[in-house]
């Protein structure tokens, strides 16, 4: 049942279009022409582009959050995550058009809306993972790393740090894959033209109804995301390794 | 010897509790000093104040003859050993022991060197790149002993090293620990609520109680000569009893002066009296000063524990009417119903309620398939007076039975000389009931109330003998005597010889064995 919706897509983006049983013809033309029209792309790259700014902003955002929250008292570290998870209790959609008014006469680059929305809609998911990751830690290893001579500088760098990674990377992957095919958040902050892979894959399926193109798009986005999450995961076993 | 640490006054609270209450302490160079207390007691508060990880409220620290109050930790020349060691388990064996020296900008070389050192100092060579989270708790430990001793502080801080570690590999640490101390040399400073371990590593002891130091000695003066009966009671067995020291080196306790060695007090002065229970010998009866009656054996491994009782408790006399059986039977609802008439203390009317008439009266009501029916309806009228007073129990398909309470005058036994006091009522039972019962003793105090207290302060006191010549199992209706008594004076006796219970046997001690004490708080 997980698998058969996938296989169907493999299926799509294999074949050409028009699929009675008789007529099926196997093909790699959906796959050239992604790559053959220079458009395509660059919509990826300001995919991958937008993502992987979106997954920077929300470390930079979301780890001094998470580190602030962590060192609070127990019960206003509760209403703190409660208060990070609330606007979550709201479909997503309602909120990205709440924004949407929000941001119309602001005079703001179309890249800046997309941006705005996306780290957003995101961040939460980024200061959850660190938090966790930060609470969990040990607090008399502070202590100990204070005892044999670390100032809490060094102590931060030295121990909290490599703890939080873990946390960290499941926050990106939390935000980059959402982020990287999203498509609602460019359509309803981006003014129209600004397009994305998400955005793409949308309109073939939906608009034009060319399923095999759409699903043949999809595929190779999947195929990045699996490269950029054996990439995360490298980095993890690595950040283990080096200490 | 040189002082490396001073406390001067030290004062702490949290939440408005105070935790230290001025603590004054000298620690010389090269000591192994332990502080002993119970948990509470402020000795691991002392320990993070030591350490900079808390600020006294009040109070100096001098540390090698400069005041360290404002000096934060990373700059103090002390290491920590943590409760649960706080390894760092991102780091592997070598990486947590260099963590120090690495911060210190030490050259690759030597810190290779030294952490090599330290390896093989806690028996861990070759654990070099083991992951710290997979180690054992006493391999953990090591490392977490040789992370600290890498920096070559002057003063270490062990704060319950040992709790989390099973009996034998506590043992085995105990040693390793004090022979590490006496290699590296340098002033040890271990937390503990653990009296044996105390007495087994230390120089020097330092017993806490409620943020105040109550003795400080090396283990020897401390189990010998314990400064009170805290003191006594928290380092070792001991048998504490109240004395009055008659004259210096002539002590009296239970009615009869003892020879001590102790000197120095007021006269007719009221005094605490240790004697340890290996101290005390069991010789054939009228062989030892005093006489006594084994009450209890317990086998400890290498010794069994007696309690000899020396001189006899209080003790009161009861009447049990033991009555045939008189269930009330109610053929109509298939339910029977059963009560006893008892007797009841005269300043216990006031707070009578319906739990205790149905305890007391043993009420219990149940239908043909033996199920407990409960009780709807308990009417009693008793009147703050001596007398006789009916009272009426039943259940909602008019089971009834009525049976009498009978207010009576308090009445107890005093016993001067033990400061105690016993009380017991007569009671009715039935031969159902006492056959029934699971746990006789139990049942027979409870059916009499009886209780004992002290006449010093009205705490209860154990109820420690029923002696009673009826055979429950086989009882017949008629009236039985019962005695209930409290313990006298018991001596606790550690001793290789095995003694049965109720042998009579004497006790003796030598004049050295008994050590007079101040009462506390004078």
């Amino acid at each position: 049942m997980i698998c058969l919706p996938m296989l169907m897509i493999v299926f799509y983006a294999f074949t050409t279009q028009g699929n009675e049983v008789l007529t099926l013809q196997f093909t790699l033309d959906n796959f050239l022409r992604f790559f053959e029209d220079s458009i395509f792309p660059s919509v990826l790259w300001r995919s991958l582009k937008i993502a992987i700014n979106t997954t920077l902003i929300c470390i930079a955002i979301g780890y001094p959050c998470a580190y602030v929250i962590s060192k609070l008292p127990g019960n206003k570290q509760s209403l703190m995550v409660l208060l990070i998870t609330l606007p979550m209790w709201i479909n997503m959609l309602v909120r990205t058009y709440a924004w949407r008014g929000m941001l119309n006469d602001s005079g703001l680059s179309n890249e800046m809306k997309v941006y705005i929305g996306m780290v957003y809609n995101f961040l939460p998911f980024m200061i959850l993972q660190i938090h966790t990751s930060l609470s969990k830690m040990d607090q008399s290893l502070l202590a100990a790393a204070e005892d044999l001579g670390a100032s809490k500088w060094q102590a931060f760098l030295k121990v909290t740090l490599p703890l939080s990674l873990p946390g960290v990377i499941s926050g990106i992957t939390l935000v980059f894959l959402p982020a990287v095919s999203s498509f609602f958040i460019p359509k309803l902050l981006g003014g129209g033209d600004f397009v994305l892979i998400g955005n793409l894959i949308e309109s073939y399926f939906i608009s034009t109804g060319d399923w095999n193109f759409g699903s043949a798009i999809s595929l190779i986005m999947a195929v990045i995301i699996l490269i950029s999450m054996y990439i995360t995961k490298k980095l993890d076993r690595q950040s283990k390794e080096v200490h | 010897m040189k002082k490396i640490i001073q406390f001067k006054n030290i004062v702490k609270q949290f939440d408005n509790q105070i935790v230290l209450k001025g603590i004054n302490l000298d620690i010389y160079e090269n000591e192994f000093v332990t502080l002993l207390g119970p948990s509470g007691c402020g000795k691991t508060t002392l320990l993070r104040i030591l350490g900079g990880f808390l600020d006294a409220d009040d109070g100096e620290i001098i540390f090698d003859g400069e005041e360290i109050s404002k000096v934060p930790a990373y700059k103090r020349d002390i290491n920590t050993v943590f409760q649960k060691y706080a390894l760092f388990p991102h780091l592997n064996v070598y990486d947590n022991i260099a963590f120090g020296l690495k911060l210190k900008k030490v050259s690759k070389d030597i810190i290779e060197q030294k952490v090599n050192r330290m390896l093989s100092l806690v028996g861990l060579e070759g654990y070099a790149k083991r992951d710290v989270t997979l180690l054992s708790g006493g391999q953990q430990q090591r490392v977490a002993i040789a992370r600290a001793l890498v920096n070559e502080p002057n003063v270490l801080l062990l704060d319950e090293p040992l709790g989390a570690l099973d009996l034998k590999l506590r043992k085995e640490m105990q040693i390793e620990l004090k022979n590490i101390q006496q290699e590296v040399g340098i002033t040890f400073i271990f937390v503990t609520h653990d009296q044996e371990e105390a007495l087994t590593m230390s120089d020097k002891i330092v017993v806490m109680k409620d943020g105040e130091i109550q003795q400080v000695g090396t283990p020897t003066e401390i189990y010998n000569e314990p400064i009170n009966e805290y003191v006594a009671r928290f380092i070792g067995e001991s048998n504490i009893i109240d004395g009055i020291m008659k004259d210096d080196y002539l002590v009296n306790f239970d009615d009869h002066d003892y020879k001590c060695v102790d000197f120095g007090f007021k006269k007719n002065e009221p005094v605490d009296i240790v004697i340890r229970p290996e101290d005390i010998d069991l010789v054939p009866r009228n062989k030892g000063i005093m006489n006594g009656e084994v009450k209890s054996v317990l086998f400890k491994g290498v010794h069994y524990e007696i309690i000899v009782e020396t001189t006899s408790g209080t003790s009161k006399t009861v009447t049990m009417h033991v009555l045939g059986n008189k269930d009330i039977v109610n053929d109509e609802a298939h339910e029977k119903i059963s009560a006893s008439d008892f007797y009841m203390d005269l300043e216990d009317v006031e707070n009578l309620t319906d739990a205790i008439v149905v305890a007391r009266a043993n009420a219990q009501a149940w239908n043909n398939e033996d199920e407990d029916v409960s009780l709807a309806k308990i009417e009693y009228d008793v009147k703050n007076a001596i007398g006789t007073y009916p009272c009426t129990f039943a259940t909602a398909k008019g089971t009834e039975i009525t049976i009498n309470i009978t207010v009576v005058k308090p009445v107890y036994t005093e016993d001067k000389a033990n400061d105690e006091a016993i009380q017991a009522f007569d009671f009715y039972k039935t031969v159902d009931e006492i056959k029934e019962s699971i746990a006789l003793d139990t049942d027979l105090k409870q059916w009499a109330n009886a209780q004992a207290w002290s006449l010093e302060d009205e705490s209860p006191i154990e109820i420690w003998d029923v002696k009673y010549d009826f055979d429950d199992e086989d009882i017949k209706e008629g009236d039985y005597q019962i005695t209930f008594s409290t313990m006298g004076r018991e001596l606790k006796v550690h001793t290789t010889d095995y003694q049965e219970v109720g042998t009579k046997v004497g006790v003796l001690f030598a004049p050295e064995d008994l050590h007079v004490m101040s009462k506390m708080g004078n």
